[in-house]
């Protein structure tokens, strides 16, 4: 899946702009402020028709009553067109002139890994942050996955209310928690075995990507953290007095965490900031490839700001990975000058000023 | 635009019904205006107050009366020995259409949701279990909406009824998975009802 142009009008800082974009690796280079972040937000904003900092309205521009976006997206055998229309209170999506409707019909259309320097507390954050981007990778790639998480979820409400209630009651009537607890496990294993395997292709994928990039002889693995490795029913029912104690679900999938192991160490004791930096590069990179074998389509990979913590040789290693790869990226950062020149042939070259993007000339 | 009082005031009123915005209200009131002379106005308002004076909920199965037994529990020819259970009134009306059912009914008033304040102590099932204790009883249809509330009620009632004699079935599988029963047709329904499983 590649961009073929974009054009965006009153979005964020820009007027009217049109972008060309390459097949392979485009770099957006520009000072703070000057728009790059908001550049990869509208096309972020493709994929799941939201922005991921913030609601609708300021993403129009200031002063002004509506913003569009507007692009063409290519596939192998077909390509079609996307406006999207973002009013005060409203928004207007339209694929091949015909207007969206519900908005779950349209998400997944177009598809992006994305790479924001907030995803830097991947490692180091709370599990809650694990959960979430492996959450949303697996969903990306498998509809059924959201559905069951949902399911899973409603269970999981369910039951966190009955327990508040049983807690009080002198004499708690435990037939609707058995039952809610057999659903709530049911739909439990079927999570963790999407999980389960989720992970195994991951560091299926990363024994090719992350040894070239890391320039270092660990070995780099997720490891899967189910809060509960035995029986989830069999462990829910054991937790019952804890359980009506706390008056909460304290264990189960919604609780599981992953690691981050480098040689079996969790990263977040040992490894430094430009090894993170490779290592959730790495995982995103491992993600594109996995996604081409569920989707039959690669993904389009953001960057942003992805050059900073890392060294000379590891920011040349990236590009020139992203060159050879089959991947459309695109990356922002505020300067190339330890990128190798030949490198940068490879790639097309943007510059980014006070909200305006003109292309280098000589490619 | 300003409406006399007397028109605003029954505009609000028929914008408490469901499905009724201002614009349906207005056609209401203006209709009312135009086209009801007085006898039929004074009919209306009669037939309103009578409902709410006369309607309750059956004795024994919570449905919809203007008895203190409904018209089905009392009618000796349905069959006493199965009881069907659904979410609400209308479901009754919707399985009754279908004039293919001949037992009896029990009216649950809802589907267990602890998210929603709804626990067995808010559904009808102290009836029930009193009814189902009565040896004439002998199976159990449980016709609760195929979404995620309505199988869970449904696995609790076979849950309580799991160590007695009556056969326990479901229907629902007929039945499109997130429908109610209110909006099945009536081939779907007789079809759910005669190829009820056991489980
Ligand atoms: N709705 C809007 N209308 C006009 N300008 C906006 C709007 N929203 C944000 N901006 C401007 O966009 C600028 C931020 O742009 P952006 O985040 O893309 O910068 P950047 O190029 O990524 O910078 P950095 O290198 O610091 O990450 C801010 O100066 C802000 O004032
Ligand atoms: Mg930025
Ligand atoms: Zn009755």
């Amino acid at each position: 899946m590649k961009l073929n142009q974009l054009s965006l009008y009153n979005y964020r800082g820009y007027n009217k702009q049109d972008i060309a974009f390459g097949k392979g690796v485009n770099l957006f280079i520009g000072d703070n402020g000057s728009g790059k972040t908001n550049l990869l937000e509208a096309i972020y904003f493709l994929s799941l028709a939201k922005s991921y900092k913030t609601e609708d309205s300021n993403l129009i521009k200031f002063n002004q009553d509506f913003s569009r976006i507007l692009t063409t997206v290519d596939l192998i055998d077909k390509s079609y067109d996307i406006k999207i229309i973002l009013s005060k209170n409203k928004k207007k999506i339209i694929l091949d002139g015909r207007e969206i409707q519900k908005l779950s019909d349209y998400i997944g259309q177009v598809n992006v890994v994305s790479f924001l320097p907030e995803d830097m507390n991947l490692i180091k954050g709370p599990p809650k942050n694990r959960r979430y981007f492996i959450d949303s990778i697996i969903g990306q790639m498998d509809r059924n996955y959201l559905i069951e998480l949902s399911n899973y979820k409603s269970f999981l409400k369910q039951r966190n209310d009955l327990i508040k209630k049983l807690s009080e009651d002198k004499n708690p009537d435990m037939t609707l928690l058995d039952i809610y607890t057999e659903q709530l496990a049911k739909a439990g294993e079927k999570i963790i075995s999407y999980r389960n395997n989720f992970i195994n292709k991951i560091n299926l994928e990363l024994k090719s990507i992350y040894p070239y990039l890391a320039n270092n002889p660990y070995l780099f693995e997720f490891k899967y953290l189910p809060s509960i490795d035995s029986s989830l029913e069999g462990t829910l029912k054991e937790n019952y007095r804890k359980d009506l104690f706390v008056r909460t679900t304290t264990s189960g999938p919604h609780r599981d965490d992953y690691g981050f192991l480098m040689d079996d160490i969790d990263a977040k004791d040992i490894a430094s900031q430009g090894e993170q930096r490779i290592m959730i590069l790495s995982s995103l990179l491992a993600v594109t490839e996995i996604i081409f074998h569920y989707k039959k389509q690669r993904p389009i990979l953001l960057l942003d700001d992805v050059f900073s913590e890392l060294d000379t040789t590891r920011q040349n290693k990236l590009i020139h990975f992203l060159n050879k790869s089959h991947l459309q990226t695109i990356i922002t950062t505020t300067t190339t000058t330890n990128i190798n020149q030949e490198i940068l042939d490879d790639a097309k070259i943007f510059n980014v000023k006070n909200h305006f993007i003109r292309g280098n000339k000589h490619e | 635009m300003n409406f006399p009082k007397s028109i605003e005031d029954l505009i609000v009123q028929f914008m408490k019904y469901p499905g009724v915005g201002r614009k349906t209200a207005e056609r209401f009131v203006f209709h009312t205006i135009n086209k009801m002379d007085k006898e039929s106005v004074k009919e209306l308002s009669e037939t309103l107050t009578q409902l709410k004076e006369r309607i309750n909920y059956c004795k024994v199965c919570n449905n919809l009366t203007d008895k203190e037994v409904c018209h089905i529990c009392s009618n000796e020819k349905r069959d006493q020995s199965i009881i069907l259970i659904v979410e609400s009134p209308k479901d009754v009306f919707s399985i009754e259409d279908t004039s293919q059912y001949k037992g009896l009914y029990h009216v649950l008033n809802g589907v267990l949701s602890p998210a929603d304040g709804i626990g067995p102590e808010e559904l009808n099932l102290k009836t029930l279990w009193d009814r189902v204790a009565e040896k004439k009883v002998k199976e159990i249809i449980i016709a609760t909406s195929s979404t995620q509330e309505g199988e869970t009620t449904a696995l609790y009632i076979k849950r309580v009824l799991q160590d007695t004699d009556l056969t326990v079935s479901r229907i629902g599988y007929g039945v499109p998975v997130g429908l109610n029963l209110e909006y099945a047709d009536q081939l779907t329904l007789s079809k759910a009802i005669e190829n009820r499983k056991k489980f």
